[in-house]
């Protein structure tokens, strides 16, 4: 299979999981159905009624025209609210299962292998797409089968009338509906090849401009990158103009055709009249081929959500395309897998007994990479030891961090009291080895819950006191105690405040063996040195083993010894 | 939401071209479609007369003709919708654009520079839509419904009547409901907000919550998250879907009002049948322009929401970015003394020390630097210290301009103030910003047309660039190394370097007086940092100005002389 079709499959399954259960869709499909029956039965009616009447019948042969006028006005408009409503539910109830099945294929993977979603902006758009595959079913499965189906009962009910019309309004409706999306398709995918290419480069120039500003003002380069930025502009600008002609395409092709049918049923209705009779009596048959002619109309009007969804489903396909190459539905190689029958090493109370980590000519690499991210490496951390292991960037400090908690998979060896990793489960495994990573995530919500899921029966004092090891008494009590909240993704927070919340978690879990992986990163460089001193004080214990991993210098008297990673070439 | 914004109007001409032709072509569609429906009514009239085929052809042709008219009309109203959109987006981007170069830096950087670039590229995308959906309708609101109204009057007044009656009924029925959706709403609007990003947290944090072992437990989690948001959205959506009940029903209800009074007068015998279709076929089209703009009410008010940020960064005039007036003084003084010393004097712009005497910055009501005096002699390596959140780059930003700032600044007793242009002084910030491009262009930035008055191309000097990377400890980077945007292909560490070769680079390349370096190791290991002394140590040597914002030992030791910026006791 090539990777072309593989990519497909996947994003038909997750264009699967967007699709609402029947029992949840059929309801708002039978009120959007309702609706558009009822849009077209009223132009027909009143047509009926309108034509009859002027055959001055007696107001008795009226009376159902009238109410039939008046209940489809009504209808229409009710079932239509009805319908949407009803859709809307049943596409947020799948919203859940659909999370939920996005989710039970991100878990094994995550977080070494979600390709490029270390970028927050990435992640955001990942569940962006997510929840954009609503329209799957609101936009896209929903107005196809609405106006298909309503179209069709149209074509049946015109050619029961005059079969050449019906056959004439058929071909209109499948030629519009094919030149509608098939061609417009094609005209908009060729423009947005030409356009995308050019807004990508804008919206590059742009962002180094604006982030750039200070920069580029200081050094007297502003007006020409402007100057640039102005041409690049201007060639966007040319393109989208040239392409413009094709936009229009889709609505005037339907509204051309719904002409050629109205035209068309009159062309084939007039020689009825005049013609010698047929099924049904003269006064009826003048109102029956009026319904014939105006018809055509509603139909079309029902129709034009065809193009639209078309539109829709091409959007649709990007975001479960974009879904199923960020989440991949078999974890890569890299990535390990849990083992079937793990060994059990560590007691559940696991916190008594020491841990001795060992790693010979261990090495590790990322999914998607040709080459090892670390390799080589060979260590031994027992408990007490505080290990300061330095390298220069790019030698693979943060793949090894992510390696010992078997975020990623290793080659060589890597022990724990003798056991190799390999053969314990990973929930095991990562009682023992925890980690602080480079950038922590802080839920939204309070610093209590923030700080519970590490240790869920710990008691406020025991959150208190750990806050005060990490130094963090003070700054919790301004804002208000264990219940202030950290804002989404911890807005309200400093970078190194974050990493203090980062560390209290990890002391409230008390892992035997901790790795603190470049706490300093989002940090600026005055509070960096301060921190580094506090996490070693902090997390010093005789029990535990703390491997420290940071690019600025740590004074002696924080560590009992020193690693260097060698630059990798 | 107003239905259309003047400032759009003010800033993009584009729009005001577009809306007269997008005008003209309703129009026109206007009197096509009144057409189609009276050929329309006359076709049906003779068919029902029992006339034969030949008798009507003519008629079927002008129809013809109309519904290509027609469809023509729809295809030039999106183009010149489309173009519309184009041109208007790449005035206003043009605007803010300048709009960010006048106000500088440091209005950018209180501003979140990312969420600025987004405003002036895809959120300006959000405009198509307002373009191409709304305001044709909009226009075809204004210019089509009055004459469709006229039309079914000159006809039949009752019918007329029943329309006119009900139309006004719409928008204040749409303005009732759009208040209590916005009630409701605002009720349910914490909890939908922290809902709609729930599921965003879960994932987001889920390398964090694998290390605790908490990925299992997410499950319950996130249906609870889904189900409520569910719950409570549907409670939204309940209100806020009426707004297009009533529209749908105002419309088929007087619709169908008019069809059974028509019915009745043709049965009296007071109305005649091609009237009566006449009117019945115009009425929903009177309707239509004005449940179009509401069907596009919402990717309208996207699109102009965008417009609204963009327009608040146009309007912003609130932080004054000139100097204020006695700095202004001296700038004027400089300027002066500048222009009597002549073009060649200006580029070294003299030497000798840099002196501040009582200066002074404020960042809104707070005074960040009080009366502060200081001198950083030449041929000095000078350190400049203090805690974080002291103003140390505050001051910074006041040498270069970027913030206003009162007081005394002399360059060997002349006075500096940043203007448009500092030619004196060069500078390394703690962002290494760095562009896409060779390192050799990154380094040699702006310096080469400063110093050749080439325009617009860089041409790096080889031989410069390499000693500008050998002086910042980065003679390992190759000056051909292609980098990405962000300054992408090299390592925290390099890309740190290679933004201090760059204030290296222009120094040497225009022999501009002052370096200014903030915070310029923070990133580097002793080595690099030894190294990069080294090369500050070489160019106080010349005779420079030196002056480095750092609290790392390595640097500290290495100073002539360390001033310490204190913190501010009063309040």
């Amino acid at each position: 299979m090539s990777d072309a079709t593989t990519t497909t499959a996947a994003a038909h399954d997750v264009l699967r999981l967007a699709q609402p259960r029947p029992r949840w869709f059929v309801p708002g499909l039978l009120a959007g159905i309702g609706s558009a029956l009822m849009a077209v039965a009223l132009l027909a009616c009143s047509a009926w009624l309108i034509t009859r009447a002027a055959e001055m019948p007696s107001l008795a042969f009226l009376g159902l025209a009238v109410v039939g006028v008046r209940a489809f006005a009504i209808g229409r408009s009710a079932f239509r609210y009805l319908e949407r409503l009803a859709s809307h539910d049943a596409a947020f109830r799948q919203l859940a299962e659909l999370r939920l099945g996005i989710f039970c294929r991100i878990v094994p993977v995550a977080p070494a292998g979600l390709a490029n979603t270390g970028r927050g902006d990435l992640l955001t758009r990942l569940v962006r797409d997510v929840d954009d595959l609503q329209d799957l079913p609101l936009r896209v499965v929903q107005p196809l089968l609405v106006a298909g189906i309503t179209a069709l009962l149209g074509v049946i009910g015109i050619w029961l009338i005059v079969p050449a019309a019906g056959l004439i309004v058929l071909v209109c409706l499948l030629l519009a509906g094919l030149l509608g999306t098939v061609f417009s398709g094609r005209l908009a995918a060729r423009a947005d090849r030409e356009l995308a290419p050019l807004r990508g480069a804008l919206a590059d120039e742009v962002l180094e401009i604006v982030e750039n500003l200070d920069v580029l003002t200081a050094f007297d380069a502003l007006s020409p990158r402007l100057a640039a930025l102005a041409r690049t502009d201007h060639r966007l600008r040319r393109a989208s103009l040239r392409r413009s002609v094709g936009v229009g395409v889709q609505s005037a092709v339907v509204s051309l055709f719904a002409g050629a049918a109205t035209l068309g049923a009159l062309y084939f209705g007039i020689p009825e009249l005049t013609g010698t009779g047929g099924l049904l009596s003269p006064q009826l048959l003048a109102p029956t081929l009026v319904v014939a002619v105006l018809v055509p109309m509603a139909v079309f009007e029902v129709f034009g959500m065809i193009p639209l969804a078309a539109v829709a489903w091409r959007q649709v396909q990007v975001s479960a395309g974009r879904v199923a190459n960020v989440v991949p539905a078999s974890p890569p190689a890299e990535i390990p897998a849990d083992v079937v029958n793990p060994q059990m090493l560590f007691p559940a109370d696991h916190a008594a007994i020491p841990v001795v980590l060992e790693l010979s000519d261990l090495g590790a690499r990322w999914p998607g990479q040709a080459q090892p991210g670390v390799a080589g490496v060979t260590l031994r951390l027992a408990p007490g030891d505080r290990v300061h292991l330095a390298g220069p960037s790019g030698a693979g400090k943060t793949t090894l961090a992510q390696t010992l908690v078997r975020f990623l998979d290793y080659t060589g060896s890597y022990r724990l009291n003798g056991v190799e990793a390999r053969l314990l489960s990973q929930t095991d495994l990562r009682r023992v080895v925890g980690l602080c990573e480079q950038r922590p995530w802080l839920f939204d919500d309070s610093i209590r819950q923030n700080l519970l899921f590490a240790r869920d029966t710990a008691s406020d004092a025991e959150l208190d006191a750990v806050l005060a090891r990490v130094g963090l008494a003070d700054w919790a009590a301004r804002r208000g105690g264990l219940d202030a909240r950290v804002g989404e993704r911890g807005a309200l927070v400093s970078g190194g405040q974050a990493q203090r919340i980062a560390l209290a978690r990890a002391l409230l879990a008390d892992f035997p063996v901790l790795i603190v992986d470049e706490p300093t990163a989002n940090v600026d460089s005055a509070g960096a040195d301060a921190l580094v001193r506090d996490i070693l004080t902090a997390a010093a214990d005789a029990h535990r083993a703390v491997l420290l991993i940071s690019h600025i210098p740590v004074p002696d008297e924080l560590v009992t010894a020193r690693v260097t990673l060698p630059a990798r070439t | 939401m107003r239905p259309l914004d003047p400032r759009l109007l003010r800033y993009a001409s584009a729009a005001r071209r577009f809306l007269l032709i997008g005008a003209l072509l309703g129009f026109a569609q206007t009197l096509v479609v009144i057409a189609f429906a009276w050929l329309l009514t006359r076709a049906i009239t003779l068919m029902v007369a029992g006339k034969p085929l030949r008798e009507i052809v003519s008629t079927l042709a002008a129809l013809a003709a109309v519904v290509v008219l027609r469809s023509v009309l729809i295809w030039l109203l999106e183009v010149s919708a489309n173009r519309g959109a184009a041109r208007v987006k790449s005035q206003l981007r043009a605007r803010v654009m300048a709009k960010l170069a006048e106000r500088g830096p440091d209005w950018v950087a209180a501003r979140q520079s990312a969420r600025l670039a987004t405003v002036v590229t895809t959120g300006l995308d959000e405009l198509d839509n307002y373009f191409a959906r709304y305001l044709p309708q909009l226009l075809l609101t204004m210019i089509a419904t009055p004459i469709l109204i006229a039309a079914i009057l000159w006809q039949d007044l009752a019918s007329g009547l029943t329309v006119i009656i009900v139309i006004p009924l719409i928008p204040v029925f749409m303005i009732l409901i759009g208040r209590a959706t916005q009630s409701i709403q605002h009720k349910q609007w914490q909890a939908l907000q922290r809902l709609s990003t729930g599921f965003l947290d879960v994932v987001g944090g889920l390398g964090t919550l694998k290390i605790y072992g908490r990925e299992r437990r997410q499950f319950d989690r996130i249906r609870s998250i889904t189900q409520e948001y569910r719950t409570r959205t549907m409670t939204v959506l309940r209100v806020s879907f009426l707004s297009g009940f009533v529209l749908e029903l105002a419309a088929s209800l007087s619709v169908a009002l008019i069809a059974v009074s028509i019915g009745l007068r043709l049965v009296d015998g007071t109305l005649l049948l091609g009237v009566g279709l006449f009117v019945l076929l115009l009425a929903p089209e009177a309707f239509l322009p004005l449940r179009q703009v509401g069907a596009q009410f919402h990717a309208a008010a996207d699109g102009l929401a965008a417009a609204d940020e963009l327009f608040a960064i146009l309007d912003d005039d609130t932080v004054p970015a000139a100097p204020t007036a006695d700095a202004a003084v001296i700038a004027g003084q400089a300027a002066s003394a500048r222009r009597a010393a002549g073009p060649t004097q200006q580029l070294g712009s003299g030497s000798g020390a840099l002196r501040l005497a009582g200066v002074t910055v404020r960042r809104g009501d707070t005074v960040v630097i009080d009366q502060l005096d200081a001198e950083f002699a030449p041929g000095e390596l000078s350190v400049l210290r203090g805690v974080s959140g002291v103003g140390k780059s505050t001051l910074v930003a006041a040498l270069l301009g970027f913030v206003p700032v009162t007081g005394e600044i002399t360059l060997g007793g002349a006075p500096v103030v940043a203007g448009a242009t500092r030619p004196w002084l060069a500078w390394a910030g703690q962002r290494p910003g760095l562009f896409r491009g060779t390192v050799a262009e990154n380094v040699a930035l702006g310096a080469a047309s400063a110093a050749r008055g080439v325009r617009g191309r860089t041409v790096p000097d080889p031989r410069l660039v390499a000693q500008a990377l050998d002086w910042a400890g980065a003679s390992e980077v190759s000056p051909a190394t292609v980098l990405g945007v962000n300054g992408d292909g090299l390592s925290g560490g390099q890309a740190q370097r290679v933004a201090a070769a760059r204030a290296i680079y222009r120094t040497l390349a225009t022999e501009c007086h002052v370096v200014i370096l903030d915070e310029p190791s923070s990133a580097l290991d002793a080595d690099a940092e030894a190294g990069l002394l080294a090369g500050l140590r070489q160019l106080a040597d010349q005779g420079r100005v030196v002056i480095v914002v750092s609290h790392r030992p390595a640097v500290v030791s290495a100073a002539d002389r360390v001033i310490e910026l204190q913190e501010r006791i009063h309040v």
